[in-house]
């Protein structure tokens, strides 16, 4: 009815925000410690990013370059950037690389976010353009991308090598990438071709050897030793295994029971029943064909004793003994059997069938190998080797990054390129789009689009490079319409990128930039802490 | 003697004087009750205090300073002006905490606990921050514990930021006008005449649109947009409040939300969340059993799945020999053999057991080809219960009198990274699920508040489907007919009357305050506006002016106003009534340090 009037009488107030002291105080606090977080785990960005050294509380050290871990074991307290680490926390959930890099936009968008508070802007406004700045960037993002079949296989290598190049262990990259690759293919199932459970992948970790002797093993490994007593086995050829969930020593019951002994003779009797009782049982177990035996471990009773251990090498039977209730699922996948739960069901269709059982050692310690698996499972385990516990553990976090990228791939089949092509891009393009929005919204648009440039620069910057040389000529080459070219970390210039082999998952870099964003505006519009209970 | 039978008359005289506080006191130390003593004596101008009992005194003189001391050790009391006070006072500082977060440009607070783990939560939901504040003022404590904001949360689940608002407000303005020499009762008089002409004013103004499907239907979406726009969701508003009319349209009526089941699930983004048909259960399908059932019998039950033990403490079994120890494992087997049987007698084919199935029954029911689901959670099997139409069973003895329930498929689907169990075509078509994704558990938390409060008052919407305009719109109706009132009343409550006009308006006020506006210029345009007949006029908040709510789609719910309305009206007045505040003495803690 008044629309006229409403829109000439819109005061110069609209959009304007007056706060009081204290909101501003906890806002700027906010940011700040975010911030400081963001900085710390800012040098580790890119493949020449540098590691940080954490000791933890109980003394451990850990030597990490994976941004989630990092801020994992930060403990921080300050609740904004608590926050900072669940971004990462979340990126690593979703996909499971890029996890400093969601965290450096994150603190590069909060220093434009400081900057466009202290203009005036209300900080709903900031965070409603911000989200349209996110969205639009997806958008481009997907612009981008080039679909990727997943039987091209040289692309999905290129891009957990991407991943891998980051990491301590980016010399193993030919390895560690193709490894990567096989794996994740060997567990999708072609009726559900976009879903990859992560938990079908095994990874083992033993000590000793390099990380060159890291290998995928089609079939199963044990990080345990072959149970057995002098004489026992420690190979088996042709393998009948089964899976029991019952134990081979003497009955127990769940009652508590006591055996009466009155005189000497009833102490025979009871040692040789004790002894009838499991060579029953081990006699019914070599009936139906069985030769290798996985028992699960059992807190009430032991799983074998020495007795039964006697026999059942007697018995030519291989033995694993203590195998943990939550890996029988996968074990039961892999060997394509089902667990038994007694002995009266022992049967041969429950058995499981490979070529090869056998123990081996590996550096100091020895494992058990399960391999020529009859209707394996489509599932694959990871045998991963490390000098010492620091290179061992960052090498399976590392494995897991390039787990999860090709997990990306296998969901969203798109790849981009990488060396900070894509954040330059969406910075043009932002830019561009800023211009002709109107009012504030442009304003903040703009700032979106500085924010992402900061990608590139720490890039440039850790690589010991001028960052506002290469920042400016990348700028430029990307005016000129190459929307591919990248920083080369390795060459120390501009080049184009893809040809370069450095791509990474369309996922990685759309969900690093919502999540960024979606982190930012929850920490814009906080305006008190409040302590509670 | 003389003392005591001096001090014991003088009790006597005491409580005399002020029987009934006495009776409410309860002295038990000594040197209190002489100090009772000395205070009756100064009372009552008696002069035959004894030197011996003066020496007593002297001995506990430092009782003679603070009259609090009248309580015991710790306890306080507060009278009068200054009881009053702390109150108004108490009750505005709560008022003012949660003002920030009202309106769609609301800011959030961080609640950062200070128990173990220190966990954070980022929220705009009032009633979230009013529960976990700790509060020390008792005034304060009646706005977020008593009534107010916790039974706003329950029965109509959203306003509770605007009750607290308004009764700050009313408090402010009660305030003034006790200063102003007006006895609170009268006040009281005022606010509840106020409060009841607001409502009519409401009334008069509701639409009801129950006849019209299709009007119905766009008014809670309407609704569920108003709610959500003040939340986290606001960005996805459209996506969620259809999720969340889906959702209460499929109850049919019943404001039972349990049937709607929650599942947070970290990762994606919010925008990804979706209503699922069903039932989810997030556990895992027992090995070697099948992974879908279709026409599924489901036999949901709470029971132990190993031997049945002797529940006496040392009983046990005494055997000879190690076979009959064999036998008796035997038979426990065959105890759980049995057990299991008779389960499958019951003609199912899913099992879900609150408690472990062990991997001995686990095993047996993969050999029947049931599907067995071991560990649900308490929640979760009496929802299945609930929604698949069966009961939870706990003997099996006979299969007839056990409800089954039932369902058409159930089936493992995966969200994110988990795998969970849905079930699907549930015998209760009601029931359904909403999934909710998010960057992190904080999203997660704020979203699962913020369609808790959208689902309650959509489901309070379909039984009462009457519907107001938001924006400040209700609040601008209400003040003008209170204004009125105001001018028709004779007498000192016109004072009281007025001022509740003036609290009503302070909502619009706070609404354009949080969004950066100019405030007193819109609250004048908008009641401008109101002067004229039939006007539809409230804050647009995202234009920054004064705009049409019926064309802009802002609705709120009538009941939801209406508790904001009579609530807050409640909560002053019983601040108001309040003249002395005694607080009593911690109980001690023995273990403390």
């Amino acid at each position: 009815m008044a629309a006229p009037a409403v829109s000439q009488l819109r005061s110069s107030k609209t959009e304007s925000y007056v706060d009081n002291k204290r909101k501003e105080d906890v806002r700027q606090a906010n940011i700040t410690a975010a911030r400081a977080v963001a900085d710390a785990v800012r040098t580790s960005l890119g493949p020449k990013g540098m590691d940080k050294m954490i000791s933890t509380a109980s003394g451990e050290v850990i030597i990490t370059n994976d941004g989630a871990t990092i801020l994992n074991q930060m403990g921080v307290l300050q609740p904004a950037a608590k926050m900072l680490v669940e971004l990462s926390k979340s990126q690593d959930t979703t996909a499971g690389d890029g996890t400093t890099t969601v965290v450096v936009i994150a603190g590069a968008l909060l220093k434009q976010c400081l900057l466009l508070l202290s203009s005036g802007i209300h900080p709903t406004v900031i965070s409603d353009s911000l989200h349209k700045a996110s969205v639009k960037a997806v958008d481009v993002l997907t612009a981008m991308a080039v679909p990727v079949e997943l039987s091209d296989r040289e692309s999905l290598v290129k891009s957990a090598s991407t991943s891998l190049n980051s990491k301590v262990v980016s010399q193993y990259s030919t390895l560690l990438a193709p490894l990567a690759v096989d794996a994740v293919l060997s567990v999708v199932d072609p009726a559900k071709p976009d879903l990859v459970d992560l938990r079908d992948i095994k990874i083992v970790k033993k000590l000793g050897g390099t990380v060159d002797d890291t290998e995928m093993v089609k079939g199963l490994v044990f990080d345990k030793k072959v149970s057995h007593a002098s004489g026992g086995l420690t190979r088996m050829e042709n393998a009948k295994i089964a899976v029991i969930q019952f134990q081979i020593s003497p009955p127990k019951t769940d009652i508590e029971q006591s055996i009466v002994v009155s005189d000497y003779t009833q102490m025979d009797r009871i040692l040789k029943e004790e002894r009838n009782y499991i060579l029953g049982m081990i006699k019914k177990i070599k009936a139906t064909g069985c030769n290798v035996l996985l028992i699960q471990k059992s807190i009430l009773r032991d799983a074998v004793t020495d007795l039964s251990l006697h026999y059942l090498a007697k018995a030519k039977i291989l033995v694993v003994k203590d195998v943990e209730r939550d890996d029988i699922e996968f074990i039961t996948k892999t060997l394509n059997c089902l667990p038994i739960a007694n002995i009266e069901h022992f049967k041969e269709e429950k058995m499981g069938y490979a070529d090869l059982v056998e123990e081996v050692s590996v550096g100091e310690g020895k494992i058990v190998k399960i391999t020529g698996i009859r209707d394996m499972g489509r599932t694959a385990t990871v045998l991963v080797r490390g000098s010492n516990q620091l290179v061992l553990d960052e090498a399976d976090r590392s494995l897991h990054d390039a787990l999860c990228v090709i997990r990306c791939l296998v969901n969203k089949q798109f790849l981009i390129a990488g060396g900070g092509a894509p954040e330059i891009e969406l910075s043009r393009q932002l830019g561009a789009w800023a211009k002709v929005l109107h009012g504030m919204e442009g304003y903040c648009v703009r700032s979106f689009a500085e924010a992402l440039e900061v990608i590139p620069y720490t890039l440039a910057e850790n690589a010991g490079l001028n960052p506002i040389t290469i920042v400016t000529e990348l700028r430029n080459r990307h005016a000129q319409g190459e929307i591919n070219a990248g920083i080369n970390v390795r060459k120390g210039q501009i080049t184009n990128i893809l040809e370069e082999n450095v791509v990474q998952p369309l996922l990685v870099s759309t969900s690093a930039i919502t999540l960024a964003t979606e982190c930012v505006r929850m920490i814009l519009k906080i305006d008190d802490i409040v302590t509670v209970r | 003697i003389y003392v005591l039978s001096d001090f014991l008359r003088g009790q006597h005289l005491f409580s005399h004087l002020f029987s009934s506080r006495v009776s409410a006191l309860s002295f038990r130390s000594t040197p209190l009750r002489f100090y009772l003593f000395l205070v009756k004596a100064e009372l009552i101008g008696w002069q035959h205090i004894d030197f011996g009992f003066e020496w007593r005194c002297t001995s506990i003189s430092h009782f003679g300073m603070a009259i609090e001391r009248i309580l015991k050790d710790d306890a306080s009391e507060e009278k009068g002006e200054r009881a009053r006070m702390a109150s108004f006072v108490g009750a505005m500082a709560i008022a003012d905490l949660v003002k920030t977060t009202l309106g769609p440009k609301g800011m959030d607070k961080i609640l950062q606990s200070t128990g173990r783990g220190q966990t954070v939560t980022v929220t705009n939901d009032g009633a979230t921050i009013l529960k976990s504040l700790h509060i020390d003022n008792p005034a304060a404590k009646v706005l977020v514990e008593l009534d107010i904001s916790k039974v706003q949360d329950d029965e109509v689940g959203d306003g509770t930021t605007s009750v607290v608002v308004l009764a700050g407000e009313l408090l402010r303005e009660a305030e003034k006008l006790v200063a102003s020499k007006i006895h609170p009762m009268t006040i009281i008089a005022g606010f509840r005449m106020a409060a009841e002409c607001a409502r009519e004013a409401l009334l008069k103004k509701v639409v009801d649109n129950k006849a019209n499907e299709e009007k119905f239907k766009t008014d809670l979406m309407k609704i569920a947009k108003t709610t959500l726009s003040s939340k986290i969701l606001s960005q996805d508003k459209e996506h969620f409040a259809k999720l969340a009319v889906d959702a209460v349209l499929r109850l049919k009526g019943s404001t039972n939300l349990e049937s709607i089941q929650i599942i947070k699930k970290p990762g994606g983004s919010l925008k990804d969340s979706f209503l699922d048909e069903g039932f989810i259960l997030d556990k895992k399908i027992g090995i070697g059993q099948p992974k879908r059932i279709e026409n599924a019998n489901i036999l949901v039950a709470n029971t132990a799945m190993d031997t049945d033990k002797v529940k006496i403490y040392g009983a046990r079994v005494r055997v000879d020999s190690m076979a009959k120890v064999a036998d008796i494992e035997a038979a426990e087997k065959q105890k759980m053999r049995e057990k299991v049987d008779k389960i499958l007698a019951h003609g199912i084919n899913c099992f879900v057991n609150r408690q472990l199935i062990y991997n001995f029954p686990e095993e047996l029911f993969a050999n029947a080809g049931v599907l067995a689901i071991e560990h649900a959670d308490f929640d979760g099997i009496e929802r299945l219960a609930l929604v698949t139409g069966g009961e939870i069973a706990s003997t099996f003895d006979n299969p007839e009198s056990v409800k089954l329930g039932h369902c058409k498929l159930i089936e493992e689907i995966m969200i994110g990274e988990d795998k969970l169990i849905k079930f699907s075509g549930v015998e209760m078509g009601q029931a359904c699920t909403v999934v909710l994704r998010g960057a992190s558990h904080h999203v997660l938390d704020e979203a699962e508040r913020s369609l808790h409060d959208a689902l309650c008052v959509l489901s309070q919407t379909v039984n009462d489907s009457r519907v107001l305009f938001g924006g400040g719109w209700p609040e601008m109706v209400m003040a003008k007919a209170v204004d009125e009132l105001a001018r028709t009343t004779p007498g000192k409550r016109s004072h009281a009357i007025e001022a509740f006009s003036r609290a009503l308006v302070a909502i619009p006020t706070t609404i354009a305050d949080n969004a950066g506006l100019d405030s007193a210029e819109l609250v004048a345009r908008l009641r401008a506006e109101h002067n004229k007949e039939d006007s539809n006029a409230g804050i647009d908040v995202i234009s920054g002016s004064v705009g049409n709510m019926s064309e802009l789609g802002i609705s709120e719910a009538f009941k939801v106003k209406q508790a904001v309305l009579l609530s807050a009206t409640e909560a002053a007045e019983m601040i108001l009534r309040v003249d002395e505040i005694i607080t009593c003495a911690p109980r001690r803690r023995e273990d403390r340090m």
